[in-house]
């Protein structure tokens, strides 16, 4: 199958100037050499922390930035050079409530999105009546935006980004601050576009978004590509390890030094669960585990709450790549 | 192609037009200040030889409309950055200039609204009346006015892709704009090294064909020649501002300077 997105050896270097009177150059590498490909119809994931470098490379892949170095093709066209027959065939959101006109109602912004691409006016009546009630806001599309849910304004995004019927779509944390519902809901709206060929690439950091919805996933951290591969196919990388996950109240960075010091103990990693702690242990042999890592937390005068001994996830892969940076 | 582009611009017009309507601050920028400015230039200048109430009006209200279209050239491309809309139109087939003729095209229909309702007030206010020497040759030069200044605002728009704090620039134009394009005092009235920039401003020429039509006593001729001096820099800016679209876009894509966090 021919690749829709490709990109070879991309890298990007940001350049801002500090200080008054002797200014200085600050270069920020944020993407370092990555290189991937999409094919057609494809869910793409790219995994990773904030700062990592995806909102980046889904800029230069959507013509807004320019790359510094390596080349991107996105449909066969270069992103520098032929930006201008990119931009019509592809869609895209940048996540959160930006990028809408919060004085005019959802109806006029789509109809004002609808003439940025063209759309003649017979077919943009019938295309906004069909993405209304596909994103389920018809009958709420004349109030003004600003009073919409957070919800509602990444549904009217989704509405926007199809109105061209792009053939590539970019999706950065789409689901970024919705509540459960709206996020499920979302998400069911993604995976129902890609049963009509469509190609997308997502961005997230919600690590059981992608599972649930990549069939591949590229996690990157500090700007370059530190795997690659289905979800299952991540797992692998920590199939030889079991998850200790002990619920605390409180652990001092002490008594991390000391468990991450125990035989057979590989990388440790906290999660915050409300008013506790969750300590993840990963380790060759869990079971073989808890024993040390009880003992040596309750010798600190440290108190344990449940103990669970369970197999990796995708978090744990994760994890594990980007070094315990969540 | 054009009809498509001329579709952009009738609704990026509507839609602006709905959302500045409820802006106070455009609404004092292009309403309320054009008329104490018109108050205060008849309060001023009405026991001095040759007032003319209708050249105060017509002045003034040539400020209120640079007003508004150094607006829409600055500061719309800085909301667009901040509400994160810039990079959906730069990222659309669109091209950012067909945008901001829409945009100042609205912003200049309410200035002008605005001063035919508060420029006759101003003047009965003051108990003058208003008489236009030339209807016709006026209502050209009207409209020659508004393109020779969002002619001049294309040319201002594009720097504010790359310059993230840009508006500060914008609102120093304001003044110097005003006094060299003597929209309400005669440019003889300055010192004789900047009546070259003033010659090289269509915003001038454009003065000078709305007085000398609205107050009379000046030759057809001269009103002609300033049409089509007018006319001449206005495609002359078209063609820098083109340039300077391409430049800076480009040069914003490598800055990253068209979307904010």
């Amino acid at each position: 199958m021919d690749a829709v997105i490709e990109v070879r050896d991309l890298k990007r270097i940001y350049r801002t100037k500090i200080g008054v009177l002797r200014r200085k150059v600050k270069e920020v590498l944020a993407v370092d050499g990555i290189d991937f490909s999409v094919s057609q119809g494809e869910l793409f994931g790219l995994l990773g922390p904030n700062g990592a470098g995806k909102t980046t490379t889904i800029k230069m892949l959507t013509t807004l930035l320019t790359p510094t170095a390596g080349q991107a093709r996105v449909l066969g066209y270069d992103v520098v050079q032929e930006a201008s027959q990119i931009r019509p065939r592809i869609g895209f959101i940048f996540g959160g409530e930006r990028g809408l006109y919060w004085r005019l109602s959802g109806y006029d912004n789509l109809v004002y999105f609808a003439n940025l691409y063209h759309i003649p006016p017979d077919v943009r009546k019938r295309r906004i009546s069909y993405l209304l009630e596909l994103v389920g806001l018809e009958g709420r599309e004349d109030e003004k935006v600003q009073g919409y849910s957070r919800g509602m304004k990444q549904r009217l995004h989704i509405a926007r980004v199809l109105l061209h019927d792009p053939q590539v779509l970019f999706l950065d944390e789409p689901t970024m601050g919705l509540d459960p519902v709206g996020a499920r809901e979302l998400r069911e709206a993604i995976r129902n576009l890609q049963t009509k060929e469509k190609t997308i690439l997502l961005t997230t950091h919600y690590m059981f978004e992608a599972d649930a919805m990549c069939q591949r996933i590229a996690v990157i951290d500090h700007g370059k590509i530190v795997a690659l591969d289905t979800p299952s196919g991540l797992k692998r990388h920590v199939q030889d390890l079991s998850v200790l996950e002990i619920e605390m109240f409180g652990i001092p960075p002490e008594a991390m030094e000391r468990v991450q010091a125990l035989d057979g103990v590989d990388m440790l990693s906290v999660e915050d669960r409300d008013q506790k702690q969750a300590l993840l242990v990963h380790s060759n042999d869990g079971s073989a585990a808890v024993a040390p890592v009880v003992s040596t937390l309750e010798g600190m005068g440290l108190r344990v709450g449940s103990v669970v001994v369970r197999e990796p996830t995708l978090e744990d892969a994760y994890v594990r790549l980007v070094g315990g940076e969540t | 192609m054009i009809l498509s582009r001329l579709r952009v611009i009738w609704t990026v017009f509507r839609l602006h037009l709905k959302q500045v309507a409820v802006n106070t601050f455009i609404i004092f920028a292009v309403i309320v200040q054009p008329l104490i400015v018109a108050l205060l230039a008849i309060y001023l200048l009405r026991d001095t030889e040759g007032f003319q109430a209708i050249y105060v009006i017509v002045g003034s209200a040539m400020g209120g409309l640079w007003t508004g279209i150094l607006h829409s050239s600055g500061y719309n491309i800085q909301s667009e950055r901040w509400a994160g809309t810039l990079e959906s139109i730069i990222g659309s087939p669109t091209q950012l200039a067909t945008v901001i003729i829409g945009k100042t095209l609205a912003n200049t229909a309410m200035s002008i609204s605005s001063i035919l309702f508060s420029y006759p007030m101003a003047a009965f206010l003051f108990g003058y009346r208003l008489t236009i020497a030339h209807p016709f040759s006026f209502t050209v030069s009207v409209l020659l006015t508004v393109l020779a200044l969002v002619s001049l605002g294309l040319i201002i728009a594009p720097f504010m892709s790359v310059n993230i704090g840009g508006t500060i620039w914008t609102n120093m134009l304001e003044m110097p704009i005003y006094i060299l394009g003597g929209f309400l005092f005669p440019i003889s009235l300055l010192p004789g090294w900047t009546t070259p920039m003033s010659y090289a401003l269509a915003p001038y020429w454009a003065a000078r064909a709305l007085h000398a039509t609205s107050s009379g006593g000046v030759p057809i001729g001269d009103v002609f020649s300033s049409w089509g001096l007018l006319v001449g820099f206005c495609v002359l800016y078209w063609f820098i501002s083109a340039w300077l679209f391409r430049v800076l876009l480009r040069q914003a894509r490598e800055e990253a300077t068209l979307g904010v966090q």
